[in-house]
């Protein structure tokens, strides 16, 4: 990053936005491998979903149309939606036991 | 030209009535008794032969042009047809096998008299007649294969009669066995004959051989014969024949004397125009025959069962036909196939009449002193005994003097080839006469008190084949050529070696008469007033090597051992090996591998499903990076 | 100058961010933490001329999802401190193999290009405007179909919520 500042003079270009959303992706995937707090690891998928949006906003910015703008719309809708849903199930699974680790969870063991 | 058109249809009826008869009877087997049986079988037979016999005046009437008759064309290229032919060959092949059939039959009725399976027998029987007469007038090799095959089948079937006893199954597997032997080199050579001729009709292949590869004639020639060695027990496949004498006795007779085992003969004359043109197969033939006649005559002579002397004898007598054919004397060949016929079914009947009256005891040594008790069947016998010798004017005198000339008139190493047969001839006079002075003549101190002659119905054919052996040699004496005249027109493309004139013919004749002879003296000496033991042998040192040859000739020269221990228990360690390890090991071996890798594999695999959900994001992230990575690695240009 | 101190802010506070998610031993804090990197993106896309979508990440992802995280987090997160790491057998070896794959791969990717992102398509000269009206000129003429369905999304989400989290024991024993 610092070479890319001295040759590129200060030019933020699209690829700068790319870059930032990738590292930001990679950093939830990394931690939803590592956390198991389930409630950790939706923070994480939540990241990942952020990384996206910011992936479409600059594509948008760069071809010049507004639809990526939209769809970022749509997925936040969708997140929250994901977000509503998913930590009602959290509850209630964590309400019959006591952990919160998702571990525990190994009930597809084949 | 009425007696041709008579001719045309008339000449199948004997071949297809012994079939209805096994029909008829085989549906009725619960209904009839056995008086009604014998009713149909005796008249159907004699009908059979009434027929037989007036389609072969017919036919001579006609100077034995032959008549062909094609049933239906089954394929018309290659040219494969069902049709029967009656010519000199086979008008006299027809004779004689509905004439035998008949007498045997007579006898038959006698024999298996309270006999359990008494319907069976005549069902078998017949059957086995209209198989033999369908190879016999057969006009092609199809329906000879069929006849081949179905004699095979009827002789197993009547051998294995008795199919309680073990020792007659085991035979009759045996029989079957050894003649599929031969019947694979006949089916290679039917193969050969389809490919070089296109045909299989008799006419075509054997008037049309001469542009014919020599080395193909030999091919076919070398095969078929192994199909006749099968059927004729010829060596090295001959050691069923003296097993299959586990059947009943007047079955023995008609097969296994007179009808089947001449079928390898018959087929060889058939075949003589393609025959004489290869020198290997005639030597091979004549070789084999020579071989066959000593070895058979040599065991037949310490033998102690009374039908399995006949049976070596007959494997014998059939050498001397293999010799004959040999030879280039295909008409000497036809004549001793005759007149064996004839005293040989005489011997067997006879055989048959004294175990009957002795109670089914076959053991020769413990018989003796017969004559008195059974006249007639020592009469007969007799005169059978004499006739096999070849003692003139009996019958068989004339065939193997015909037989030893031919071969004599050859030259060369055929004249070592005639000493052997000589040596051949005089240990059949030699074993035959100790076979009836055993039986009738020496007196063992046994009580046969209970031993009477035996009922008319097994005297009177007794007395009609005695009769036959008799005179019928005279059908083909030096003075009137006869059979050559019958089998002319079927050998008229073929080189019969001729005898030789005059004065050899006359030394050959007394040396052959010489031998029979001397045979008959030699068991008189030893069997009849027992000059041996009168004699100090020890002086002579003989007992050891005497003692030798009782042995090997009583076991066959081991050669059954032999041949049971390589081929049977052989075949039976290899199929054990084959069945435990190919099958066992390798096969379920592979099939069971398959599966326990399947197993194995999904238990590995089983493994990652862990069910817990950060295992799997890790996998989803792994499978991600490779697609990444495929993307990455796969060119991509710009639109 | 400006515009990459603009950018270079925003950005450290998102990768700080992100750090402290995973990295947070009190869900609190990984909560925290995920509300900077969420106001930080919100600054970003400002940046990127996305006003109207920044605003509505503002509203609805910092405040309202992030509460509801942090109520869930104080009904049952809150009073366990848990170890960030696992026992799953294998799991640190995996993880740090899929780590290492991914490092290389970007530093593949950085190295072949000469740390040149070589993008396909040249960007273009004139600036778009995220203003709400240009956003709802489109959304409801072109993508009024997702827009329909994201409705019917949003209320049976609520739906489900509500019948997965209801505690039939609890309300009758309270009526």
């Amino acid at each position: 990053m610092t070479q890319r500042k001295e040759i590129v003079m200060l030019e933020v270009t699209t690829d700068w936005y790319l870059t930032l959303a990738a590292m930001l992706f990679s950093i939830g995937f990394l931690g939803m491998m590592i956390r198991k707090n389930a409630l950790i690891m939706f923070m994480c998928i939540e990241l990942m979903l952020n990384a996206v949006n910011l992936t479409f906003i600059s594509a948008s910015k760069h071809f010049g149309q507004i639809d990526g703008q939209v769809f970022v719309f749509f997925v936040l809708v969708v997140a929250a939606a994901e977000v509503v849903v998913g930590l009602a199930i959290i509850v209630s699974i964590f309400r019959k036991q006591s952990s919160a680790s998702v571990d525990v969870l190994n009930v597809s063991r084949g | 030209m009425c007696h041709e058109v008579k001719l045309e249809f008339i000449f199948l009826l004997p071949i297809f009535l012994p079939l209805l008869t096994s029909i008829f009877l085989f549906l009725n087997k619960k209904l009839f008794n056995e008086l009604v049986t014998n009713f149909f079988t005796l008249n159907g037979s004699l009908l059979s032969f009434a027929i037989a016999s007036y389609s072969f005046i017919a036919l001579a009437l006609n100077k034995f042009k032959a008549v062909n008759i094609e049933l239906f064309q089954w394929i018309s290229n290659p040219d494969i047809s069902i049709g029967f032919t009656l010519d000199g060959l086979s008008g006299i092949m027809l004779v004689l096998v509905t004439g035998l059939s008949f007498v045997i039959q007579l006898f038959s009725t006698s024999y298996m008299e309270k006999d359990d399976n008494h319907s069976n027998y005549f069902v078998y029987f017949n059957f086995f007649v209209f198989s033999m007469l369908l190879l016999v007038m057969s006009s092609n090799f199809l329906v000879m294969f069929f006849g081949w095959e179905l004699v095979g089948l009827s002789s197993y079937l009547l051998i294995s009669f008795w199919s309680k006893k073990t020792e007659a199954a085991k035979a009759g597997n045996k029989a079957f066995v050894i003649n599929r032997v031969g019947d694979f080199g006949f089916l290679i050579g039917l193969m050969i004959i389809l490919d070089t001729f296109n045909t299989f009709d008799f006419y075509e292949i054997l008037h049309n051989s001469t542009g014919v590869n020599e080395n193909t004639i030999t091919a076919i020639s070398l095969f078929l014969l192994l199909g006749a060695f099968g059927k004729s027990a010829q060596f090295p496949l001959f050691s069923w024949l003296p097993d299959a004498m586990e059947g009943p006795t007047p079955a023995s007779a008609l097969i296994h004397a007179a009808t089947m085992v001449t079928a390898g003969v018959f087929m060889l004359v058939r075949i003589s125009p393609l025959l004489q043109h290869s020198k290997l197969a005639s030597l091979l033939i004549i070789v084999f025959g020579l071989i066959t006649a000593l070895l058979a005559a040599f065991s037949a002579i310490n033998q102690y069962d009374i039908k399995k002397v006949l049976a070596y004898s007959t494997i014998s007598q059939l050498g001397f036909m293999f010799i004959a054919i040999g030879a280039g004397a295909y008409v000497a060949a036809i004549f001793h196939l005759v007149t064996h016929a004839f005293f040989k079914a005489l011997l067997f009947l006879g055989a048959g009449a004294v175990i009957h009256s002795m109670h089914h005891e076959q053991d020769i040594r413990k018989m003796g002193g017969l004559r008195k008790k059974m006249p007639v069947t020592a009469a007969m016998m007799g005169i059978g005994t004499l006739a096999i010798s070849g003692i003139p004017p009996l019958a068989g005198f004339w065939s193997k003097d015909e037989i030893l000339a031919s071969v004599f008139a050859n030259g060369g190493i055929y004249y070592i080839f005639w000493a052997l047969t000589l040596g051949a001839a005089f240990l059949t006079a030699f074993y035959m006469g100790r076979h009836w002075l055993l039986i009738f003549e020496k007196d063992n101190g046994f009580d046969h008190s209970d031993v009477s002659e035996a009922p008319k119905a097994m005297t009177r054919p007794l007395l009609l084949l005695g009769m036959f052996s008799v005179f019928i040699g005279f059908i083909n004496t030096p003075f009137f050529h006869g059979l050559e005249k019958v089998l002319h027109v079927t050998l008229e493309n073929v080189e019969v070696t001729h005898l030789p004139e005059g004065i050899t013919l006359v030394v050959l004749a007394v040396l052959s008469i010489g031998a029979g002879f001397t045979g008959l003296i030699i068991a008189f000496l030893l069997f009849g007033i027992e000059l041996h033991k009168r004699i100090d042998l020890q002086k002579f040192k003989l007992e050891y090597p005497i003692n030798l040859i009782k042995d090997l000739s009583l076991n066959v020269l081991y050669l059954n051992k032999f041949g049971n221990l390589f081929f049977v228990s052989g075949m039976k360690n290899l199929s054990r090996k084959v069945a435990v390890v190919v099958d066992g090991m390798l096969i379920d071996g592979s099939v069971n591998f398959v599966s326990t890798a399947f197993n194995k594999t999904s238990k590995i695999t089983s493994t990652t499903q862990t069910g817990m959900v950060r295992n799997y994001v890790v996998y989803f992230g792994l499978f991600l990076l490779l697609l990444i990575t495929l993307f990455l690695a796969t060119p991509m240009v710009p639109r | 100058m400006v515009e990459a101190l603009l950018f270079f802010a925003p950005a450290s506070l998102i990768i700080i961010g992100a750090l402290i998610v995973i990295f947070a031993r009190n869900p609190v804090h990984n909560a925290m933490g995920l509300v900077m990197t969420l106001v930080s993106l919100a600054i970003i896309y400002i940046t990127l001329n996305a006003t109207f979508v920044a605003m509505v990440q503002m509203l609805v992802y910092a405040g309202a999802v992030m509460t509801l995280f942090l109520f869930v987090i104080m009904m049952i997160g809150v009073d366990k401190k848990e170890q960030s790491t696992d026992s799953i057998k294998g799991q640190t070896f995996l993880v740090s193999g899929v780590f290492l794959i991914l490092i290389s791969l970007l530093a593949y990717v950085a190295i072949s290009s000469d740390f040149k992102w070589d993008l396909w398509f040249p960007p273009v000269e004139y600036d778009t405007e995220g203003t709400p009206q240009l956003i709802a000129g489109v959304l409801f003429t072109e993508w009024i179909f997702p827009f329909e369905i994201i409705s019917i999304l949003l209320i049976v989400a609520t739906a489900a919520a509500i019948a997965l989290a209801y505690d039939t024991k609890k309300r009758n024993s309270n009526a």
